[in-house]
């Protein structure tokens, strides 16, 4: 329970980070996409419906945030947490050349979900401008960001499974 | 077993998902009670962060801009000079401008529509899309479709609207488009974001027609026809205005006046322009092919909106908008015949 709710939190505190300081740094060109982090870590570390529900908080959040249609974003979301549960079985704990590879790969899936539902479909036809303008410098930022946020992640995760075991030793012993 | 299970759930929220899709593409609004709800606690933990966060780097960056202050002390003391110069010049030709006008009894002064400040307390953190959030919401009088600047040149229109905020969709989004039209000629255009322009500092300009009198240089407002935005805010400056290969229409780019990086404070319009035409009797959106509505997805979104504000804002303007409600049809002129506004407010004493 505790869990869930410091989860959401974490959760919270990454979009309002994303959303109110990133912008406010201008020599950021680019920002790297917290919430995409976290949904993808936690799929790549709890397994998949974990990793759905996860991203299922994630995406309405983003949703609730922009006046598009409802559910654009969930959908992605929660496809990625799920997806990126089926790593899961090559997950342990100090292995980082799969994460920073699936979250370059989660990077291209997002952004090309954008692209195509969002612009191709208005005619926009110039990928390869937006690829080089929009793409490519959020997916630097947002892959070197994996290595710290990940590294965090696990460690939150690893306090916490401690906390419980602890509470739980105590009341059976 | 487990691993079914969750691909079932997975699917079922697949679909549901897609479901949701379409239906607010269609019918936007029957989840805004779920939006207002949510945006009621985070609104202030946005507001908190935000200003923390302008704190602190204002702090930081108030160190690094105390060596170049001086310098433009300089230079802003040289400015102030020129400028008493200059404005006690423009209080005289004021003088001047009210004479003719009561002369012509065209008493319409855009800027006279009523604003308030805002401040920006989020913004979309990926390139993709140029929206922006501000601290002010329905309870502050924002409504769905209020005109924002900052600057003194547009910045946007509000798309979405809850209690404590407000989201603004900025010129330089690529879906926003909006009709504007050169100041001195009246000649009408279109004034469009474009994402791969943005990078420039440049927003679109097209459907000028060939005949039109649009001159690099000149200023482009926002046009009397439009259905969304009141007449003659200004919009910026046209550069390049070329004629199109089809020998029909002319285009070019335009250097908008607020500056979109730095946006921090906005002014909201409350005044709609939906409220000044159903007053006056023009019926500017009645007109075809209305060029401010979005393009792709949005369309249904849009409209769907728009005709919401429309009905449910028309009761709060007051006796205080009467003068505004002349220049909307005034301004309105060439598309209504003048007498219509006249019946319209006998009708409302």
């Amino acid at each position: 329970m505790r869990r869930i709710l410091i989860n959401v939190l974490l959760l919270v505190v990454a979009f309002t980070i994303q959303n109110c300081v990133f912008p406010l740094i201008p020599f950021l060109s680019a920002t790297p996409n917290l919430l995409l982090i976290l949904t993808f870590s936690f799929g790549f570390v709890h397994g998949k419906s974990a990793g759905m529900y996860y991203g299922l908080v994630a995406g309405i959040l983003l949703d609730l945030f922009y006046s598009g249609p409802f559910g654009f974003y969930t959908l992605l979301f929660v496809n990625i947490g799920y997806f990126n549960g089926i790593c899961t079985k090559y997950y342990y704990e100090d292995y980082i050349t799969l994460p920073l590879i699936l979250s370059l790969v989660n990077e291209i899936v997002y952004n090309l979900y954008i692209y195509v539902l969002r612009f191709l479909i208005r005619n926009r036809l110039d990928i390869l401008y937006y690829v080089k303008e929009i793409v490519i410098p959020e997916m630097i930022f947002t892959v070197v960001t994996t290595l710290l946020i990940y590294r965090f992640f696990l460690f939150t995760d690893r306090r916490l499974r401690e906390m419980e075991d602890r509470n739980r030793n105590r009341r059976d012993g | 077993m487990e691993s079914k299970r969750s691909k079932y759930i997975l699917i079922g929220l697949s679909v549901f998902c897609m479901l949701l899709i379409g239906i607010t593409s269609f019918k936007d609004g029957f989840l805004n009670p779920l939006r207002n709800g949510i945006g009621y606690f985070l609104s202030p933990i946005q507001s908190g962060v935000n200003r923390a966060g302008t704190s602190l780097y204002n702090g930081i960056s108030n160190y690094a801009s105390l060596a170049g202050a001086m310098e433009e002390k300089q230079a802003m003391q040289e400015q102030i000079d020129t400028l008493v110069e200059e404005n006690s010049r423009l209080q005289s030709e004021q003088f001047e401008l009210n004479r003719l006008r009561q002369l012509y009894q065209l008493d319409q002064d855009y800027m006279q529509y009523q604003k308030i400040g805002a401040r920006v307390i989020a913004k979309d953190s990926g390139d993709w899309f140029q929206v922006f959030r501000i601290n002010k919401g329905s309870a502050d009088g924002v409504q769905v479709d209020a005109n924002v600047m900052a600057g003194g040149g547009l910045v946007g229109i509000v798309t979405d609207v809850g209690a404590h905020y407000a989201t603004v969709r900025s010129i330089i989004d690529d879906v926003s488009r909006v009709s504007g039209m050169a100041q001195q000629s009246g000649d009408t255009c279109i004034v469009s974001g474009d994402l791969m322009l943005f990078g420039e500092g440049r927003l679109r300009i097209t459907n000028i027609s060939k005949d039109g009198d649009v001159k690099d240089g000149d200023r482009i407002v926002t046009s009397n026809i439009s259905s969304k935005y009141l007449p003659g805010i200004l919009i910026g400056y046209a550069t390049d205005i070329t004629t199109d290969p089809t020998r029909l229409t002319k285009s070019g780019y335009l250097v908008p006046v607020a500056h979109f990086d730095s946006l921090q404070e906005v002014l909201v319009i409350t005044t709609l322009k939906a409220d000044q035409t159903e007053q006056g009797g023009a019926g500017a959106s009645d007109i075809p092919g209305n060029p401010d509505s979005t393009t792709g997805a949005e369309t249904g979104l849009e409209s769907g909106s728009e005709t919401s504000a429309g009905s449910e804002t028309g009761s709060q303007m007051g006796t205080g908008a009467e003068t505004e409600t002349e220049n909307g049809a005034e301004a309105g002129a060439g598309l209504e015949t003048s007498t219509e506004p006249q019946t319209s407010q006998s009708g409302e004493e």
